[in-house]
């Protein structure tokens, strides 16, 4: 069988080596690779589309390996394997301590924040910021009822999505 | 068909004004004739079998500002329940004064009109809000109908659109800009990046914002249409101290921009679900079905068969909200 991938790499020398490596280690066969460094995402980083083919067992392996490496797996076969989750919180950051909110919206199990906006009022109560979280797909409820706990608990407004 | 009014603030003279207008059109499309046959505030009544006359009635309230003037009809003092008990009717319009916190007078005039075996038609939040299951099982106790379209919306059909339209399906949520005012105050701040503060001041200067604008901006009254949506179409049995409410005061321009920046917009949601009751300020996607500008009122139901369907209308205005009553009055009519 075949397996159509859309891996999202560091645009650093080595990374595509370093995410290929295991496909044929493993005993999976590359078909294609679509890699176009000057195609990137918001994040800055480079989608890469690869179909590897192999046996389910096979394919299965490779995936799990890739994952341990810390390789971003975006879609398979088409299905997003990550959505983001954009927040915004009104208050004054320093007095509420928008760092540990910060850190504690990371404690859900494969949620990361990619992105962090500041707009500065003149009264700091009154300050926004503004998180892009990335999330797995299917926790996107509980994350967002994370981010109004944490955050409200801190005093700030939260304004999730809908 | 018998009509008694109780109320004739802006939503009672809007009925009155509808009725003027389309009384004929009524008659010919639906055999309904439309019979005022009572109007109260809070000077007394007017009352006739007969029928009273829509633009007289009118008149009378713009000109002198006491319904009891009406010439040879007007009784000076009389009380909502006199009325209910001296004059013959079919149908209760209840359009007082809205009180989200005890929902009376409504509650006791719409109780009474059950247990006197008559319709009713209302657009009050206050008893909707509050005391929905008692009304609901009062009214099927005595055998009568009980309709609130424009309780919820204005004009934007919902309440009546689920029942009817989507009969055969479940309602899993409804998510939607419950409230108009709020709506425009937010529109307005993302079109012009100006404060809260002073958006609401103008609001409040061209009438969209009452003086004391403390229901619309802290989210109370969508909080009742919440409360209203739960029990109505999800067969919920809830409250409005178990909504949770978060008003739009707080929004800041900076925290508008930043949205902006990423394609979102801020706008005050309603949201009903198994597992939450929350009117709360959200994010959502410009171009997206919420982001309507303007008092626009919008919902989105999810639902098992027909998947997502969304409603948008005018949430507010006298004929508006006057509209939704008279269709509730010709299916009440029409279920005879």
């Amino acid at each position: 069988m075949r397996l159509n991938l859309v891996l999202e790499l560091l645009d650093i020398p080595g990374q595509l080596m370093d995410a290929l490596e295991p496909v044929g280690r493993l005993g999976a066969n590359i078909v294609t690779v679509i890699h176009q460094r000057d195609v990137k995402t918001e994040r800055g980083t480079v989608p890469v589309q690869i179909t590897i083919e192999g046996d389910e067992e096979t394919l299965n392996k490779v995936i799990s390996v890739l994952e341990a490496q810390k390789i971003q797996i975006m879609e398979i076969d088409g299905v997003l394997r990550k959505e983001t989750i954009t927040t915004i919180l009104i208050g004054d950051i320093v007095d509420k301590d928008v760092k540990d909110a910060l850190n504690k919206f990371k404690e859900v199990e494969g949620v990361n924040v990619v992105d962090f906006n500041l707009k500065m009022s003149e009264h700091p109560e009154k300050s926004a910021s503004k998180f892009i979280i990335e999330a797995e797909q299917g926790k996107r409820k509980a994350v967002m009822k994370k981010i109004k706990e944490v955050g409200t608990s801190k005093g700030f407004l939260v304004i999730n999505e809908v | 068909m018998k009509i008694c009014i109780l109320g004739f603030g802006a939503v009672g003279k809007g009925v009155v004004k509808v009725f003027s207008m389309k009384k004929e059109e009524v008659k010919e499309k639906y055999g309904i004739d439309l019979i005022i046959s009572a109007v109260t505030d809070t000077s007394g009544a007017a009352i006739s079998d007969e029928g009273l006359d829509p633009d007289l009635l009118l008149k009378v309230k713009e000109e002198t500002g006491k319904v009891s003037n009406y010439p040879g009809y007007g009784i000076p003092g009389i009380s909502n329940l006199e009325v209910l008990d001296k004059v013959d009717y079919d149908c209760l319009v209840e359009v007082t004064p809205t009180d989200i916190d005890d929902g009376e007078p409504a509650k006791t005039h719409i109780l009474k009109a059950f247990n006197d075996k008559k319709d009713v038609v209302t657009s009050n939040k206050g008893p909707l809000a509050l005391y929905f299951k008692e009304l609901e099982s009062s009214a099927g106790d005595n055998n009568v109908q009980f309709k609130f379209e424009a309780s919820v919306g204005g004009a934007m059909p919902i309440i009546n659109f689920a029942h009817e339209t989507l009969s055969g399906n479940d309602i899993n949520s409804v998510l939607g800009i419950l409230n108009g005012t709020t709506n425009y105050i937010l529109s307005r701040m993302a079109k012009e990046g100006s404060s809260y503060e002073q958006i609401l001041k103008e609001s409040q200067e061209l009438g969209i914002a009452e003086t004391n604008p403390a229901q619309d901006v802290d989210g109370l009254d969508a909080a009742c249409k919440v409360v209203i949506l739960a029990n109505s179409l999800m067969n919920m049995d809830v409250s409005l101290n178990e909504v949770e409410i978060t008003g739009i005061s707080e929004i800041t321009p900076e925290a508008i921009s930043l949205a902006q920046k990423e394609g979102y917009l801020i706008k005050l949601i309603g949201e009903v679900s198994p597992d939450t009751l929350e009117v709360a300020p959200r994010l959502v996607k410009e171009g997206s079905p919420f982001a309507v500008e303007g008092t626009l009122n919008v919902a989105t139901l999810k639902t098992d068969l027909a998947d997502d369907v969304t409603v948008v209308g005018k949430g507010a205005g006298s004929i508006e909200t006057a509209s939704a009553i008279l269709s509730d009055i010709i299916s009440v009519s029409k279920s005879k």
